[in-house]
This record gives C-alpha cells, structure tokens and sequence, in this order.
C-alpha cells in the first residue's frame, strides 16, 4: 500500500495546550503489543506535562483474547475511561477489533488508523467444514474510508518486512500515531528507545520513521481510487451451498459396536442404534476430519473427502 | 522405491477383506495399530510382495494374518528368531515384527536383546497391552503395578520392563514409542523405523478393553483409549510438561536413533572380502 509521497499537513492535529483531555484508545489482540504502544504514549504525554490516565484490559491477552487500552492526557483528567464516541484517535492494530471499537471513535474529528492485518478468532470459525466462511467482520477498507475521513489502513506488518523485522509492526504504527498528535518527533524517538531492547533501538527508530513518513504521504482520494472491491479483508467461502463434501462410508458387518468413533467425533454426529451397530445421525454436521475413521479398530468407517490432503 | 504415496491410503486394499470381521474384542487398540501399520507401508510406497510380517503367539500375533501381503505367523517369542533368518536369506524383503509385550519381553526376550544387539535391518512393532490377553489374562511383564490380573488376584507387585530403555541399551539403532490414540504420529514413527537402514524398535500403547480393562475397571474402549493421554507424552514436551502434567513420565515419539552398521549388509561385506582373498 505505497502512494507517492505528498507533503501534507498532518491531519486533526491537537493544540498543544488543550481545554479537555485528549483520547487514544488502543486496541488490538492479546501478544500484539497494545500494552507497548499505550506505555510509549502514555510516558511521552508524562514528558511532555501532561497529566495522564491510561487503564487497559488485558484478560485472555495470551490466548489471543481482545485488548483493549484507554489512554487519555489533559492538563487536567478526570476519569481513567474513555467514553462512546469521544476517542480523537481510535488505533487499531487488527481489522475486526478495530471495526468493534468505532463507536468510541469521535464522529468527523476522529482519527482512525488501522493495521490490515487478520486475526480471525477461533470463535468466528464455528462452521468447521474446511473451506467454510469464518464469522470475521465484513467491512472492507473501502467502506470504512468513505465513511470515516480521517482514515489509514496500513499493512504495518509489510512495512516492517521491508525493515527486516516483523516484530516492529508496532514501532511504525507508532510512527502513523505520531501524525495525529502534535508531539516533537525526538520526543517521540527517545521514548521508544527506552522501551523497546537496546540492539534494536536502530531498526526500530527506522519503523517509525517508516510509519510516520507513511502516514504523512497517504493520500486518501488517490488511495480511494486505487482500491478494488477485490481488498475485501472478509474471505468468502470456497465452499458451494449444499455440496455434499464428506461422506462416512460405515460397513454394518464389520462394526462391533465398540463407540469409540461415537465417543470421540468432535462434531457429535455419530450415535448407536439399537442393534449396537454406530449410524450417522447429523450427516450435515460432519466435517470430514477423518477421527472415526482413525480410531475405529475395526476399519468398520471410510470418510470420503474429496480433496485428499496426505498427512 | 521408499517414495511417498500420491494415492489416497485405501485401507482395504492392504487387508485380507475375507477374513472380516477380524476376531479382536470390541475395541482393542491393535486394530488402530494395524490401520497404523498400513498406513505407513502405503505412504512409503511399499510394495506387497516386498514386505514379509513375521508375528508370533498372541492377539498381536494374529492381526498379521490380516494383511494381504507375505506373512508368518510362528511359535510363541520367537517371530524375531524368524524374521533374523529370512532377512539374511532375503535382504530385498522390507521384513516387520509383530509381536506383544508378552511375546517380546517375557517370552522372547532372550531373541530381542540380540535382534537388538545385532541392528538387523528389522521393525519389530511391540504391541503393549500389558496383559496377557489370549491365553486368559495373566500378567505381562509391562503391567502396571496395582493392576488386576488372572495371576496377580492381589494386584501387581513386580516392578514394569521399560522395553524402550531395553532396546536402546541392547544396541537398537532406532527407539521409538507412540499410542493408538495418535494414530497419524503412529503412522509417521512407524514410516521412520521402516525407513531406518537397522533394527527399529517401536513400542505401541495399545489397549485391552475386554480383559484387562474390564477386570481394572479402565472404563470403556474411549476412555481406554483417552486415558493414554494422561499417561504419555510427546518427547518434544520438555521437561516442565513432564513435571506438572505426567504422572509416570513416560516419553512418546522417536526416543533414540544412530548409525550403526546394519548386520546384514556387513556381513555380506565381509563374506565378499573374503572370497576376494
Ligand atoms: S469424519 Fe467422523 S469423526 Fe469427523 S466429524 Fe465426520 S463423523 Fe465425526
Ligand atoms: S469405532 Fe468402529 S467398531 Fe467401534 S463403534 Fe465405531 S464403527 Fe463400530
């Protein structure tokens, strides 16, 4: 996602003295590095005089759970949250978080700045067939942009490839951050270079020139254009509505009624009819993950799949 | 000629279908090792008349009847005395062992350490049930202690054969354990120690539901079957994972490997400098 580089004002910049505080909501997916950003910001408000409130959630933030991190600065502040609609600037560091959180986001003055990259929770997955469409968020980029005016989606993670470390997706959102409030770009820089380990300090500096030179070329109309329908961050299904895509193939003679394909289908569609011989019970619900087959001692179960995927 | 398959594996392709249903109880875990067995032979592309599976006495010792291909099935211990002497005879052949942990341990143990000792290019599949299952249940040298059984009334007081350990202190050039319940990791150790030029030793966690299970009161077939999850662990856990999680701190997958010469070869070698002379 390159445009070419035009100088152009920051947009939405804050007065440096503020009448009311002012709001950065984090947000992103446990391991992502919301804690991190939100650190960074919050000391860099602390130098520079503010007083600063920050509180995050970070429950499930190992097992890929929702974080979430308010930080809010003023010369005066009173409550540690930030309340619906009122966030200046909304950061996002995965899609579907970010589209969750956009009421927060301040209608018309807010900034939204997103990183495109995909995180799809298991939760969003809840039609096992392979090839099935995941519950993750339909907005593409192309929506979010003509709906929000100040909007950047960056693939944060590309940018830092190109630098050779991917681990410094964060570092150049940061630096797409450092556009939308008016801080002094090596107040910036020292405060990075205190979080982040000392022998990548040097790369990481260079990210978030990278993130903040980014975000000072984007050019939303050009970028408007350029999109196709095509960016859709949604991935449709491979899978055609009612093809029959696995079958269980059970021969009654050679089944002994053991239930142990009954007991260990994920997917509970098996069961035991009277006679003690297993019978497919929720055909439609099989995924074709090949367990019954597997386990079943007597090779009493075949599971027909139509694209064989050796193991 | 050890490619690995494109075709999907047909599982009735490799077994004497006529012979179906097999005779093993409702839910004996060696039929998920036989499927493991073929499995593997189809994907390294094995041909049948390449492959001799030599078994002995037994449940273990029966399901090699089952496989369409050149097989023995011969007197109690001794399928590895057998299996030396036709891979010796024919070292073309891709000769497997099936043999319980009766059959290998107790009764045939005396060939195992000298299979072992000598690397002959042989799998042997250690079936482990620990029972006894054919001959009425009497107990294995690989029960668990506590455990019931026709011949421990009071429970198991002998201390358990680590045949892993056996193996590899015997001179086996591949070691390696893994469950029924894995039975794609199964399918993978077992390709791994066909593959391997030396003797292969595989233990199998399998279980007896009608016997063993029944008389120690392990549940159904599935919980038989789920429990060797709370027994074993993969070896590429680690350390912590054995502290916290694994009460007998048994290890699964590939335990030991090296290189020695394979007898076979060796000796042939050897002959051949001989008539040089
Ligand atoms: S393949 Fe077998 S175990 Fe898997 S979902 Fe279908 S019936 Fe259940
Ligand atoms: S695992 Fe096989 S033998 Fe056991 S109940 Fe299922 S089909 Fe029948």
């Amino acid at each position: 996602m390159t445009t070419a580089v035009k100088p152009v004002k920051a947009p939405n910049t804050p007065p440096l003295t503020i009448p009311r505080p002012h709001n950065v909501l984090i947000v992103g997916v446990g391991g992502q590095g919301v804690i991190m950003i939100s650190k960074v910001l919050a000391t860099l408000c602390q130098e520079q005089g503010f007083e600063v409130k920050q509180s995050e959630v970070h429950g499930m933030a190992k097992r890929g759970g929702a974080v979430f991190s308010h930080v809010r600065f003023g010369e005066i502040v009173h409550s540690p949250t930030i309340p619906e609609g009122e966030a200046d600037v909304l950061l996002a560091l995965e899609w579907a978080e970010g589209m969750r959180w956009m009421p927060y986001l301040r209608q018309q003055s807010g900034t939204f700045i997103a990183d495109t990259q995909r995180i799809v929770p298991p939760f969003a997955c809840r039609n096992r067939t392979r090839g099935a469409r995941t519950g993750y968020v339909g907005e593409t980029i192309q929506t979010v942009m003509e709906q929000v005016e100040n909007s950047f989606a960056l693939d944060a993670m590309g940018i830092a490839k190109q630098l050779g470390v991917v681990k410094a997706a964060n570092t150049v959102l940061l630096g797409a951050l450092s556009t939308a409030l008016d801080f002094p770009t090596e107040a910036w820089k020292s405060v990075i270079s205190k979080f982040v380990p000392p022998q990548t300090t040097k790369v990481n500096l260079l990210a978030f020139d990278a993130g903040r030179e980014w975000a000072l070329g984007f050019d939303r109309e050009s970028e408007l254009r350029n999109i196709k329908d095509t960016r859709s961050l949604h991935q449709e299904s491979t899978v055609e509505a009612g093809a029959d895509y696995s079958r269980v193939e059970i021969t009654e003679e050679w089944c002994k009624g053991c239930d142990i394909c009954v007991k260990f289908c994920p997917e509970r569609c098996l069961i035991m009819n009277e006679k003690l011989i297993v019978e497919m019970a929720e055909p439609e619900l099989c995924t074709g993950c090949r367990m019954c087959e597997w386990l079943c001692p007597d090779f009493a179960i075949t599971v027909h799949t139509p694209n064989h995927v050796p193991l | 000629m050890l490619d690995q398959a494109k075709t999907p594996f047909e599982i009735r392709d490799y077994i004497r279908q006529q012979l179906f249903p097999h005779f093993m109880c409702p839910g004996c875990g060696h039929g998920i090792a036989l499927r493991a067995l073929l499995w593997a032979i189809h994907d390294l592309g094995i041909a049948k008349d390449d492959l001799a599976i030599v078994s002995g006495i037994g449940c273990s010792g029966r399901i090699g009847a089952y496989i369409d291909a050149n097989t023995f099935h011969t007197t109690h211990g001794r399928p590895l005395a057998f299996a030396t002497g036709l891979k010796l005879a024919r070292p073309d052949l891709h000769v497997i062992v099936i043999t319980g942990d009766g059959d290998c341990l107790a009764i045939g143990g005396n060939h195992l350490i000298h299979a072992c000792r000598r690397n002959l290019d042989i799998t042997c599949l250690m079936l482990n049930n620990e029972i006894y299952g054919m001959t009425g249940g009497q107990v294995s040298p690989t029960t668990s202690s506590d455990r019931y059984t026709t011949t421990t009334p009071e429970g198991n007081y002998e201390p358990v054969f680590d045949a892993c350990k056996l193996a590899q202190g015997a001179g086996a050039g591949f070691v390696g354990r893994e469950m029924t319940l894995q039975t794609p990791s199964l399918k993978k150790l077992i390709q791994q120690g066909i593959a391997h030029p030396g003797f292969s030793f595989l233990e199998v966690i399998s279980d007896c539901t009608e016997i063993y299970g029944r008389k120690n009161d392990l549940g159904e077939s599935a919980e038989m079957v789920l429990s060797q999850k709370a027994d074993f662990r993969s070896a590429s856990y680690g350390m912590i994972a054995d502290e916290v999680f694994q009460p007998r701190n048994v290890k699964t997958g590939v335990l030991y490997k090296d290189d020695r010469p394979e007898y076979a070869q060796a000796y042939r070698q050897k002959i051949a400098s001989r008539a040089k002379k």
